[in-house]
């Protein structure tokens, strides 16, 4: 693309750099009402997921109760909406870290299933079991965010060398990438476990102890792990990178104007690579903890469409990275809230799907409606 | 062996016929500007309406009818926010494909509910007088469901309006270099819109084809990815009609043989096969065989007006 395009943007413009250019005070009041307008998509959507409940004829005395017990009913349950959130909140932030250079990354579903791929094979089969302690669960963590980090350095330096637009080059690796989990537990050459019986499932065995990420609460038996941990200090970091750094600013300088960049001296080209490089490894990273702190083994299917709410989740945060962890956290209760109701009180989870839908669709809008009015 | 020749040819039609109908009508959109990641979407939520239709109605004709509506209704939900509002294309079509896959779901579990499975009325096989009868291909080619014989003509009909209407040259300059165009006097924002609205409707017979054609029942989320099959055949396609038609075909092609190869006895892994239609795509936009260059604008929203 060239310049003049991608300073027009791609609809997704970043309230990037604007410190000591204070804008009037109307526009500021603008701003604040477009502000609230993702915390009103997100109730809008919600009352038309009431009115679904309610179409159901499950009384909504029943369906609600359910829907809450799901998220917060027991401390088990509530691990488990947070343990949903945290690879939704490094998706994100990979998100807008790629978003802060204009650019954007769809692949997220991709990244998480090669940085699942890496980290299985890795525990499984690269000797990460033998490691000292914390070498065991860090370098099969490692290794899935390498992997999505190539993954996404790939279309990084499609599009600086080929000027292959990222867009397109992020999805079709994304379907790759989720093709290769399939391929991988298909095979015994690959990470299938060897077949016994022919009930043998086509998943890989199930990752050493030692590989696995350690539990917070080790007492409790609750599955709280330390991905929670990982996913709070990475959001702090990219914060303070995008908004404090000097590559922060870098990449900000390419997203507004790629050829006034090149000019300034810029090396345009490797930060693009770098933005998708960096975003990829967050969305690898997620696969990875999902892998050693979740699921345990490797499945076909594994990221079920987390990269897509992982991106859905970096929108609705609109470029700010404390507030990534806090939509994770949305969308995690109500990936939750929904499977439980679906148990409990016979609502299908598909209502959720609906919110969410309504939710990246307003939002969307909102925005862009926002922008046309300031 | 010239048994399973015919099979093979049957089936790759067979598979190929939805993303042929909905790549043709997203070429349109694509070449205006104006990227429909909804392609899947409108396809499932079509597929879903037309299998109610023909199910209410007893007539497949109806179901058809039922889909084309469904679809044109993403559709124009997409044209108005992505091209009068100016939100982002790609986020519009993701959250629209959460919506269709979550509504018709549940639409599908309540009206439906546990009669899953249920056959649906639809279409006989139509045979063309003559040809069905010759040897050995007759049979696959030219005894088809009648939609298959209407996406070849979409095909032709797409490449005509793109190359040979003057609203075909309004869309392509809307797709290349909108302020152009719109300083020409092409009113951009209601040619995009009206593209986006064609590529719904012929992603209504995509997925009308799939429940009320090729599979007489409807399941969740049966489109499985076909959609984004479709838009990834308009990029290995080069956003040019009849290569796009040669690229779903390949397409087709790959998963007929998935089915055949093992029936073979030909042990190739199938992911392979399945990742092959995309690993082509990619090579495609980073030009590694041949040079395909999306229209200019594309995914850019166009503002009238606006200095940036």
């Amino acid at each position: 693309m060239t310049a003049l395009s991608s300073s027009e943007g791609s609809g997704l413009r970043t309230n990037a750099p604007r410190a000591g250019n204070p804008r009037p005070a109307t526009t500021r009041i603008a701003s604040l009402g477009v502000r609230a307008v993702p915390a009103l998509c997100v109730l809008g959507a919600l009352g038309l997921g009431l009115g679904l409940i309610a179409l159901t004829g499950v009384p909504l005395a029943r369906a609600l109760p359910a829907f809450a017990r799901g998220i917060v009913g027991s401390d088990y349950a509530l691990v488990g909406s947070l343990m949903r959130a945290v690879p939704l909140s490094l998706i994100g932030l990979g998100y807008i870290l790629a978003e802060r250079a204009n650019l954007t990354n769809v692949g997220g579903e991709g990244q998480l299933a090669v940085g699942g791929i890496a980290s299985a094979a890795v525990a499984l089969y690269g000797g990460a079991a033998a490691l000292p302690r914390p070498l065991a669960f860090l370098a099969p963590l490692a290794a899935g965010a390498l992997a999505g980090a190539l993954w996404g350095a790939l279309a990084g330096a499609l599009k600086a060398r080929r000027g292959s637009n990222e867009v397109i080059t992020t999805l079709l690796l994304g379907f790759v990438g989720l093709q290769m989990v399939y391929g991988s537990v298909q095979s015994e050459a690959l990470l299938r476990q060897p077949r016994t019986d022919s009930s043998t499932l086509p998943e890989s065995l199930p990752l050493p102890a030692a590989t696995e990420l350690p539990l917070l609460a080790r007492g409790s038996g609750l599955p709280l792990h330390v991905g929670l941990v990982i996913a709070l200090l990475l959001a702090v970091l990219v914060g303070l990178l995008l908004a404090k750094s000097s590559l922060g600013l870098r990449l900000a300088a390419v997203g507004q104007n790629e050829l006034a960049s090149r000019r300034a001296g810029l090396r345009v080209k490797s930060l693009i690579v770098l933005a998708l490089g960096a975003s990829g490894a967050l969305g690898g990273l997620a696969g990875a903890i999902m892998i050693q702190g979740d699921q345990h083994y490797l499945t076909a299917g594994f990221s079920s469409g987390f990269g897509f709410d992982g991106l859905v989740v970096g929108l609705l945060a609109r470029g700010s990275a404390w507030q990534v962890p806090l939509f994770a956290l949305l969308f995690g209760a109500l990936r939750s809230g929904g499977l439980a109701m679906e148990m409990s009180a016979q609502v299908p989870a598909a209502v959720v799907l609906v919110c969410q839908g309504l939710i990246v669709v307003a939002t969307a809008a909102a925005a862009a409606l926002g922008r046309r009015r300031a | 062996m010239i048994e399973s020749l015919g099979v093979f040819v049957a089936s790759t039609l067979r598979l190929a016929t939805p993303l042929v109908l909905g790549a043709t009508g997203e070429v349109v959109s694509e070449r205006a500007g104006v990227l429909n990641l909804s392609l899947e979407g409108m396809m499932l939520s079509a597929a879903f309406a037309a299998a109610l239709g023909a199910h209410a109605s007893g007539s497949p004709l109806v179901g058809l009818g039922a889909g084309v509506l469904a679809a044109l209704l993403l559709a124009a939900a997409q044209a108005w926010l992505s091209v009068r509002a100016g939100a982002n294309q790609l986020v519009v079509g993701i959250g629209i494909n959460l919506l269709a896959l979550g509504a018709t779901t549940f639409a599908y579990r309540e009206i439906f509910g546990g009669l899953s499975r249920e056959v649906i009325p639809s279409f006989e096989a139509w045979s063309v007088p003559g040809l069905a009868s010759l040897p050995l291909v007759g049979p696959a080619l030219f005894q088809q469901t009648p939609l298959v014989y209407a996406a070849l003509a979409l095909v032709g009909f797409s490449a005509w309006l793109i190359n040979a209407t003057s609203f075909g040259l309004a869309l392509r300059a809307a797709g290349e270099d909108p302020r152009a165009a719109d300083q020409a006097g092409v009113p951009v924002a209601r040619v995009r819109m009206l593209c986006v609205l064609y590529t719904g409707a012929c992603a209504g017979l995509a997925g009308a084809f799939l429940s009320v054609s090729s599979i007489s029942t409807f399941t969740e989320g049966m489109t499985n990815g076909a959609g984004y099959l479709a838009v990834t055949a308009v990029i290995l396609g080069a956003w040019r009609t009849s290569r796009v038609l040669a690229a779903c075909l390949l397409f087709g092609a790959a998963t007929a043989l998935q089915f055949l190869l093992p029936a073979l006895g030909v042990a190739l892994p199938t992911a392979l096969l399945t990742m092959l239609p995309y690993l082509l795509a990619l090579a495609a936009v980073s030009g590694v065989v041949g040079r395909s260059r999306p229209p200019a604008a594309l995914t850019l929203p166009f503002r009238r007006g606006s200095s940036r």
